[in-house]
């Protein structure tokens, strides 16, 4: 089984996203077993981020429902132009882990969860030009981000998996605001570093943002 | 540091979604007019996408993917009920074409009609959470619309002298409605309730009812008439539980556009 998923994210991103496209189509017009292709494309790598922001199975389970509820809901309003639809599911599965993770946070801490309910939770802005989802690249940059400075990699972890804001990390770590800031721009452009190693050798799925230099 | 260059610091955190609210607005905005700067947020993007699968790879449980599909079912029909009182029916289907059944018969079809009754209960059970999770959901589809609309509008509220410390922000929209979220409030007494006042030049218009949690937050999406004049202010007050239809209570938060 594992296998049969490694094998789905190993092709090409413009060919997963033309059947994920056509299940969403699918999906629309009431076809259920379309729900089921989607499901078992996407669900393991959005319950593996759920679980992670979440770090407890069954609240993570309900998200996942939440998150392909939402997508099959809005299967008939998804334009391709925001995004290819892992990205967008990503996107969905984050946002909707954080705020529960926020609303969770704010109920043990009482009152200083004034300053998050205030804040509108911004979405990270997903990759909308390539799915980057194959498995190979992905452990890349997992082992690039594990030999990011300890601090640098705390800081990005805090912002991303927790949607901590700056001022929050800043806190969290007892660091100058500063310094944050610059930890986290740091471990990115070394992330990118590595990104960009990874497309120089396989330009089938480069960014299309850089052009031959 | 120029002045560019601490700005263009910032697209690490806006890609990662982690500025703080000041810092965001004031990047956005450069960004609109800096192709320096999308060209940065654009090469940081890829990274935030691969943030999302570099976490370890987890399956969900088998019965977690026949819950969604099942509830996935009922959207499209929504009668999710009648497809799954149809699974304990192989059960007392085998039984019958047994032909010569053995008095031990009657242990296995007890069970299935346990089972059959247990379907049926569970059936229900997920029915109401089905109905439950749908106005849930058009609560937030409602609010994400009215995020995305393109006349929306922002309103700070801040705390009056009786709850200095409250705050609350309106997003209103006129075609879309009102999404109204609010921190700080003191508790309200027993018989009293918040109250939303969408404020024109010709008079307080009601909103609704803020129902507050014990942090004294809340969050609610109003609709709001299409007609209406055009706000000048958006406040809340305290006013007899079941609301009221022009203000008389006491006024704890107010904002102007």
């Amino acid at each position: 089984m594992w296998l049969l998923a490694a094998l789905a994210r190993m092709q090409p991103a413009a060919e997963s996203q033309a059947e994920d496209v056509e299940s969403l189509r699918r999906v629309v017009s009431g076809d259920q077993g379309a729900a089921a292709v989607l499901y078992d494309r996407h669900a393991r790598p959005l319950y593996s981020l759920i679980l992670r922001i979440l770090g407890d199975e069954t609240e993570a389970e309900d998200v996942l429902q939440e998150v392909f509820v939402q997508a099959f809901r809005q299967a008939g309003r998804y334009e391709a132009s925001r995004g290819v639809v892992a990205a967008w599911l990503l996107m969905m599965a984050r946002s909707r882990a954080i705020d529960r993770l926020r609303a969770r946070r704010s109920r043990v801490e009482g009152r200083t969860g004034e300053v998050q309910v205030l804040n509108d939770v911004p979405d990270a802005k997903p990759d909308v030009a390539s799915a980057m989802l194959d498995e190979e690249r992905t452990r890349l940059v997992r082992e690039a981000l594990a030999e990011l400075p300890l601090l640098q990699r705390m800081a990005i972890e805090l912002a991303y998996y927790e949607g901590l804001s700056h001022t929050e990390i800043a806190e969290r770590l007892e660091q100058p605001l500063g310094t944050v800031k610059t930890r986290i721009r740091l471990g990115l452009l070394k992330l990118r570093d590595v990104l960009k190693h990874l497309n120089a050798r396989s330009p089938r799925v480069g960014n299309p943002a850089e052009g031959p230099a | 540091m120029s002045m560019h260059d601490e700005l263009k610091a910032n697209a690490a955190g806006y890609v990662l979604g982690s500025l703080d609210a000041n810092d965001r607005q004031e990047f956005e905005a450069h960004l609109a007019g800096c192709a320096e700067c999308t060209a940065e947020v654009a090469s940081l993007s890829p990274v935030v996408s691969v943030l999302a699968t570099a976490v370890p790879q987890v399956t969900p449980r088998a019965e977690v993917r026949d819950r969604i599909l099942d509830v996935a079912a009922g959207l499209k029909s929504s009668s999710v009920g009648a497809g799954l009182q149809t699974h304990p029916r192989p059960h007392l289907r085998a039984l019958h074409d047994r032909k010569a059944p053995s008095p031990l018969v009657w242990l296995p079809l007890a069970a299935a009609i346990v089972i059959a009754v247990g379907a049926g209960i569970y059936a229900l059970r997920l029915q109401r959470q089905v109905g439950e999770l749908q106005a849930r959901f058009d609560q937030a589809q409602a609010t994400t619309a009215v995020l995305a609309a393109p006349d929306l509008a922002r309103i700070d509220l801040q705390g009056e002298t009786v709850a200095p410390s409250a705050r609350a922000r309106a997003l209103w929209s006129r075609s879309r409605g009102l999404v109204f979220t609010a921190a700080n409030l003191p508790p309200a007494p027993a018989g009293k309730a918040y109250q939303v006042w969408v404020v024109t030049a010709q008079m307080p218009i009601s909103a609704g009812l803020l129902i507050t949690d014990p942090t004294g937050g809340g969050s609610q999406y109003y609709m709001t008439p299409p007609d209406i004049a055009p706000p000048v202010a958006v406040a809340v007050t305290l006013e007899p539980s079941g609301g009221v239809p022009s203000p008389t209570g006491e006024r704890y938060l107010i904002g102007m556009p």
